[in-house]
């Protein structure tokens, strides 16, 4: 079950703190960096909420961003929806096509459910790249931000569109939180660790992991429409299996099932990325080894390693804390 | 309460339940026995919906729900506890009790509060960890707590579904003569107008609990009547008790 605790939360500040001192102090190509970062926590929110608390493991999420970037675009640009609404109605498209997937690949397992995924996701790429209306391989052009001067927010400033993502990546953080301490979050959970009990139980499991998918896909089209944003341009690469396996990486990296973890591994994986390919163009060999080594590890990822040593080491602290001194020990103490 | 009428299975060449009908009534306690291999764990399978009969029909409350699928059989009221642990292990028995009781009081697809924290079914956790001896160890993962409590759970957390009937396999299955004796009251304080079917190897058990005893063999029922009577059948003592009457 997800639970908070004390490092978590300190954690949580310390990534807040540092992404607000970033977003006050960073110039240009440093909010870019940000921006990024923000973005892709949010689509790795998503993909923890069905991984990591459900075992479902997508490789569309990716797909579902870019779902949801490509509706942001066609009802912003050709449909001349005003931006607000234009983004209210992606993350509902997303939301939608996320259930009708996880509705289907529910009654899958494993690496069939990967698979099935994956499949969908290759589905929606292939048929963007090949589509008119879509703009095909040269992708979308001329997408708007939103526009917020009414309340004195200028969207088209970096720093401003950083704060920004940020707010909704709090926002999307603690709407997580909320659908994992729900009935729906519990219950899944349940199905994760013992599917069969909770159908023996009466549960519909297959309605749980639609529900959840769904929610988890308006999460994925949300970054997607702050992804079509921060570019101004999409192009069907953003609908890639890669991005889906890259977010993947990030959620493994960062700790799947804490919902913490993941944004770690958002910050570790983008800095690691423009640090390295700064130095190397072979940047994926890099992470590549990094990724092993996490792995290999067998703890999860970079703050679940944290999180066991900090409980060990807590433990220790306590047990010598409450531990009676050796006699001779408290004599020469003395 | 709970009646089969006629329930054939095969799997390939292998007959596992011939023709087998039962009927229990509200607040019977039966206990089947039989050899390994009898057929046993199959007629539960059967019952809660987990495997289709090839032939016959499953009757619950006067239903027929041999078409309905498993979790709607238990939303009925059937409800099964497992001859292997089947658990939710890296979470809390309170958590196992919960997950139990938010489904019956369908709170375990809302989206708008924590299904665990409800009153509802908070009361159904501590009303259940009563019955089933849980209170010590509300808090302590499943990996945590001892084989038998993990078998006072398997029972409790189908319980914590209120069913109508309680469908039961083996649920001393590993656990010691001490613990053993425990499970017979246990299961002897339920309520009365709970229906019970038991699948039990444990004797002294099944004539505890039993208000009536079903013996299969081959997939066959080949008695069917009272503990007494059980007792005193000669083809019982063939097929089954005589390696008990022996020991």
């Amino acid at each position: 079950m997800f639970r908070h605790n004390a490092l978590r939360y300190t954690v949580l500040v310390l990534l807040a703190s540092g992404a607000l001192f970033q977003a006050f102090t960073a110039e240009y190509f440093g909010l870019e960096i940000l921006t990024e970062i923000l973005i892709l926590a949010i689509l790795v929110l998503a993909l923890d909420i069905v991984a990591g608390f459900g075992g479902m493991v997508s490789l569309c999420h990716g797909a579902l961003m870019g779902v949801g970037a490509y509706a942001y675009a066609l009802f912003s640009t050709k449909a001349g929806v005003a931006p607000p609404v234009a983004m209210g109605g992606a993350v509902a498209v997303t939301g939608a096509a996320a259930w009708v997937i996880g509705a289907i690949g529910s009654r899958s397992h494993g690496i069939y459910f990967i698979m099935a995924t994956l499949a969908f996701g290759q589905m929606a790429y292939s048929y963007v790249f090949q589509s008119p209306v879509f703009g095909g391989d040269d992708g979308l052009g001329g997408i708007s931000r939103l526009d917020l001067s009414l309340v004195g927010i200028d969207l088209t400033d970096s720093r401003s569109f950083a704060l920004f993502c940020l707010a909704i990546l709090g926002a999307v953080y603690g709407a997580s939180v909320l659908i994992l301490r729900s009935g729906l979050g519990r219950s899944l959970t349940g199905v994760m660790h013992n599917e069969q009990r909770m159908r023996a139980l009466g549960l519909t499991v297959w309605r749980v992991k639609a529900d959840v998918f769904g929610l988890s896909g308006m999460i994925a089209g949300l970054a997607g429409t702050l992804a079509a944003q921060h570019i101004m341009y999409i192009s069907p690469g953003l609908l890639s299996w890669t991005v889906s396996g890259e977010a993947l990486v990030v959620v493994i990296l960062g700790g799947l099932g804490t919902l913490v973890g993941p944004l770690v591994g958002a910050v570790a994986f983008v800095v690691l990325k423009h640090e390295v390919s700064a130095l190397t163009s072979y940047w994926h060999l890099v992470v590549g080894v990094i990724l092993i080594g996490v792995v290999m590890s067998r703890a999860n990822g970079i703050f679940g390693w944290v999180e066991s040593h900090s409980g060990a080491w807590i433990e220790r602290r306590l047990s010598d804390a409450t531990r009676d001194p050796e006699p001779e020990e408290a004599v020469s103490d003395a | 309460m709970l009646e089969t009428r006629n329930l054939d299975k095969s799997f390939g060449a292998v007959h596992v339940t011939r023709d087998v009908s039962l009927k229990l009534e509200r607040g019977e306690r039966r206990v089947i026995l039989g050899p390994n291999g009898a057929g046993k764990t199959t007629l539960f399978n059967q019952l809660v919906g987990e495997l289709t009969p090839d032939s016959g029909s499953v009757h619950l409350a006067g239903e027929d729900v041999t078409a309905l699928p498993v979790a709607n059989r238990a939303r009925r009221g059937l409800s099964r506890s497992y001859q292997k642990n089947t658990l939710f292990d890296g979470l809390t028995v309170e958590e196992n009790l919960g997950l139990a009781a938010a489904v019956h009081t369908d709170n375990a697809t809302r989206l708008w509060h924590d299904s665990l924290t409800r009153p509802e079914v908070r009361e159904i956790v501590d009303d259940v960890a009563e019955q089933v001896n849980l209170m010590p160890y509300l808090h302590a993962t499943v990996s945590e707590v001892s084989y038998g409590v993990r078998r006072q759970l398997e029972v409790g957390v189908a319980l914590a579904t209120r069913p109508l009937v309680l469908l039961m396999d083996e649920p001393t299955s590993g656990v010691g003569p001490e613990m053993s004796k425990g499970f017979h009251e246990l299961l002897n304080n339920l309520p009365r107008d709970l229906t019970m079917l038991i699948i039990e190897h444990d004797m002294d058990l099944a004539f505890d609990v039993a208000d009536t005893i079903t013996v299969l063999n081959y997939g066959e029922v080949v008695f069917d009547g009272l503990p007494e009577a059980a007792r005193g059948s000669k083809l019982l003592k063939e097929i089954y008790l005589g390696s008990w009457e022996d020991a």
